[in-house]
């Protein structure tokens, strides 16, 4: 026998045996792998190193965990603590957001303008630039940035200092129901900051199912930049039907059962995801407590505020810029008699009006896809344009907001609104694909175009579903 | 604009048209699917996988066992037999039909696909056990020969599907049928669960529903011809023959430990307590299994309750140092031994 044939015929005699063997070997190879590698690393830890004998660090944490875990006191503090953040988000935003609307608007784009002219600009470059793209910029900053700047290192702060994975702790069985995971309280509370940040606080996931539950439900939480739009709207139509003592109780009351009915539609859908479409998607469940540590103060505010002050701007140059110049072309460049905007809202105003909506509305949150903050300033100044109204407002394509609600009120009653359409503004504005920061953010954390367009239409067309529904209620019972 | 009492009718008709085509298991597409099975190729796959079956488990196989199985008419069994034939899968003598090699490697290579499924849905998605048949009876007439090797390279090359089964190997390789029926322990007898039927689909849904899973240790306490009275991990179970029929064991090894009285699981320590992991429900899978083990749960840790979360579940363990909530029905799965 040649060397060659004797080599074959040994390799062949050891694959047999192996194909025979591979049977006997079974499905436990790799438990007793694990524990094998498990019980050397004991043995090798058990002879180098020591450990000292008491603990008191750890028991500190145990009575505080007790507290925060504990039946009676875990939630009532869950519920103050959020309550607490959320305060003194709005609260703290209000002056530096008008402190920097104030400034960029009312300030530096007069100047612009200005400037723009005496350097001979042509009158259509320098709406185009001041009018649509600077002013787009400068509504995202002044609305987004005061409130990314407080809330989000307040959350660093208690996600440092461990309070955070307790509360996903506490939260965990409401979301196990809905066939997701308690660190999803997480990260939906991330989304009522800004949803961009929400869904990549979603990697703190790691089991595939609940993650993309995570992700797809996130824009149910309501953000910073659709805060504003539903105060306002709820202070007019909610507000404005009770006593003005009343008032301020009646509008937050409705800005939260808005807010309630998100966390609602977070765990009605994901209930519904976790059953039908995701089921093909593995699911497991661990939660890590970590130790409590001081959280260090100084350095999550500097860095917080640094991370959230880039991606406000980077957001307000790469998405919003371009939104403010398609608003101002739109309201600018005419067909016949009329603009491109008045023809769209001409063609889709009786399709609005089933809706519970309008034609303004439809364009306004088609060309504020990429930020939230402009939707109020489009909607008055595409009412204004169709509505023909004199004297409010700074011309076509110049998006604009008045100091006071009343002010609002007597433009959008001048439009049409009714208390129908307030109603329907404020589900729609919860309800509605995600900004496009968020549906790239979502691209790029799943890497899935499936599931990418899961999240951007899901939500617009349970939007357009309840906002017909409710009109048509609406209308029977009126 | 539209009367509202119109639009709401025009709102529930298109709604119904809608669930009529795509509603989940009843709607129009999902029965389409099921209806494809009716398809020559199928009902060939279905049927060499059949006749497999029987010689596999040494049963006699008939025109009418294939028609019962395939639900199908027996003259149109009768047909598909012939066509067999004639394709050069079957041979036919005395005692009835028999697989050529080429119909063996076919319906092995069907098998494959069949039980690979079954193990990656078991493995790697949160589809219910008593899905997994179901979903697999479609997927091995739709992967192609590249896909189901992918698949298998994707979830380790796994030697058995999740109800025991070998999975054959791609070369069509397959060890005889070991293990004999749950029937044939005597009084006291200890075993191992190394196989449950997983069809018919309810037969397998009984058993999964009284927390029988293949790994789990039996012991027959007593056996006559109405009921099995036996022990499934110390737990007493009772079961008609007809049923019990559908578990396949094997004996344990001599240093296995015995279990004599019900495990207790992880859930039952209270907060403050501490205990000695025995071992991991192999009904636990997949993800989770691995998450397990990759935090050092293994049989011989200590695990030690810290406390429970304010709405009564998860529970946090301390386990090696670090501080692990877990939820209720995970922890129903890992065995301890209090201390």
């Amino acid at each position: 026998m040649s060397k060659a044939a004797q080599h074959t015929s040994d390799t062949d005699a050891i694959l047999a045996t192996a194909n025979t063997l591979r049977w006997e070997i079974g499905d436990n190879i790799h438990d007793t792998l694990v524990e094998s590698i498990y019980t050397d690393a004991q043995r090798i830890a058990s002879r180098s190193v020591t450990e000292p004998d008491s603990k008191p660090k750890f028991s500190m944490d145990r009575q505080l965990d007790r507290l925060i875990t504990s039946r009676w006191f875990g939630f009532p503090l869950m519920f103050l603590m959020l309550a607490v953040v959320f305060w003194l988000t709005v609260e703290g935003a209000n002056v530096p957001s008008a402190m920097i609307a104030s400034f960029l608007v009312d300030t530096v784009h007069p100047w612009l303008r200005a400037a723009f002219s005496s350097l001979g600009s042509p009158w259509w470059f320098t709406g185009l630039m001041v009018d649509g793209v600077w002013l787009a910029m400068a509504w995202v900053i002044s609305v987004m940035l005061p409130p990314m700047a407080i809330f989000f290192p307040l959350f660093t702060l208690l996600e440092d200092f461990g309070y955070l994975p307790r509360v996903a702790f506490n939260m965990d069985s409401l979301f196990r129901r809905a066939g997701a995971h308690g660190k999803q309280s997480l990260s939906m509370v991330m989304g009522f900051g800004c949803n961009a940040a929400g869904v990549v606080a979603t990697r703190i996931i790691d089991s595939p199912r609940e993650r993309l539950i995570a992700i797809i439900t996130n824009n149910f939480s309501l953000c910073n930049g659709r805060w504003p739009t539903q105060i306002l709207i709820a202070s007019i139509f909610f507000g404005a039907l009770v006593p003005s003592h009343l008032a301020g109780l009646i509008t937050a009351g409705a800005v939260v059962t808005v807010a309630m009915l998100g966390i609602f539609f977070t765990l009605a859908v994901s209930w519904g995801l976790s059953n039908t479409v995701l089921k093909g998607e593995a699911s497991a469940f661990s939660l890590e407590l970590p130790p409590y540590r001081p959280p260090q103060l100084w350095q999550t505010l500097y860095t917080s505020l640094i991370d959230r002050t880039a991606i406000v701007l980077w957001r307000a140059i790469i998405f919003a810029a371009p939104a403010g110049a398609v608003i101002w072309l739109v309201s600018n460049i005419h067909i016949g008699q009329l603009s491109l905007a008045e023809h769209f809202i001409a063609a889709s105003d009786p399709f609005g009006i089933l809706l519970g909506l309008n034609g303004v509305i439809l364009l306004a949150y088609i060309i504020a896809i990429p930020a939230n903050e402009i939707v109020i300033p489009t909607v008055l100044m595409l009412t204004v344009l169709s509505a023909k109204l004199a004297g409010v407002g700074d011309g076509a394509g110049v998006m604009f907001e008045l100091d006071d609600a009343s002010g609002v009120a007597d433009v959008l009653r001048a439009g049409g609104w009714t208390m129908l359409t307030g109603l329907n503004l404020m589900l729609f504005s919860l309800l509605h694909n995600p900004c496009s920061t968020t549906i790239y953010t979502i691209y790029k954390e799943t890497k899935s175009v499936k599931w990418t367009a899961v999240a951007s239409v899901l939500p617009v067309i349970m939007g357009l579903v309840i906002c017909f529904l409710v009109a048509q209620v609406y209308r029977l019972l009126a | 604009m539209i009367d509202p009492g119109k639009a709401l009718i025009l709102f529930g008709i298109i709604t119904a048209v809608l669930a009529l085509f795509f509603l989940p298991k009843y709607g129009l597409t999902d029965r389409w699917k099921r209806a494809s099975r009716g398809m020559q190729r199928v009902l060939i796959e279905d049927a060499l996988k059949h006749i497999f079956d029987c010689e596999y488990k040494n049963i006699h196989c008939t025109t009418e066992s294939i028609a019962g199985t395939l639900l199908i008419p027996t003259d149109q069994s009768a047909e598909l037999l012939t066509r067999l034939a004639t394709m050069g899968l079957l041979s036919t003598n005395d005692n009835g039909v028999h697989l050529t090699a080429d119909g063996r490697s076919y319906a092995l290579r069907v098998i494959r696909v069949h039980r690979l499924w079954e193990r990656y849905l078991a493995d790697e998605t949160s589809v219910p056990p008593t899905e997994w048949h179901a979903s697999a009876e479609l997927a091995e007439h739709t992967l192609t020969p590249a896909e189901t090797e992918a698949l298998a390279a994707q979830i380790g090359n796994p030697h058995f599907d999740p109800h025991g089964d070998p999975i054959p190997t791609p070369t069509g390789e397959i060890p005889p049928k070991q293990g004999r029926s749950l029937l044939s322990l005597s009084g006291g007898e200890f075993a191992v669960v190394t196989h449950i039927e997983d069809e018919p689909e309810t037969v397998f849904a009984q058993l999964t529903a009284q927390g029988l899973y293949v790994g789990m240790q039996v012991m027959m306490i007593e056996r006559s011809n109405e009921r099995v009275r036996f022990a499934a991990n110390g737990e007493e179970i009772v079961l008609a023959p007809l049923l019990a029929n559908n578990l396949t064991v094997a004996p344990i090894t001599e240093e296995e430990p015995r279990i004599t009285a019900p495990l207790s699981p992880l859930s039952s320590l209270s907060v403050g307590d501490e205990a000695r992991v025995l071992s991991i429900s192999k009904a636990m899978r997949g993800h989770q299994r691995r998450r397990l083990m990759d935090l050092g749960v293994v049989p011989g840790t200590v695990i030690r309750a810290e406390m429970k979360s304010a709405s009564g579940d998860p529970t946090a363990y301390n386990i090696r140092g670090a501080l692990v909530a877990l939820r209720r029905q995970h922890a129903e799965m890992i065995f301890i031994q209090k201390q």
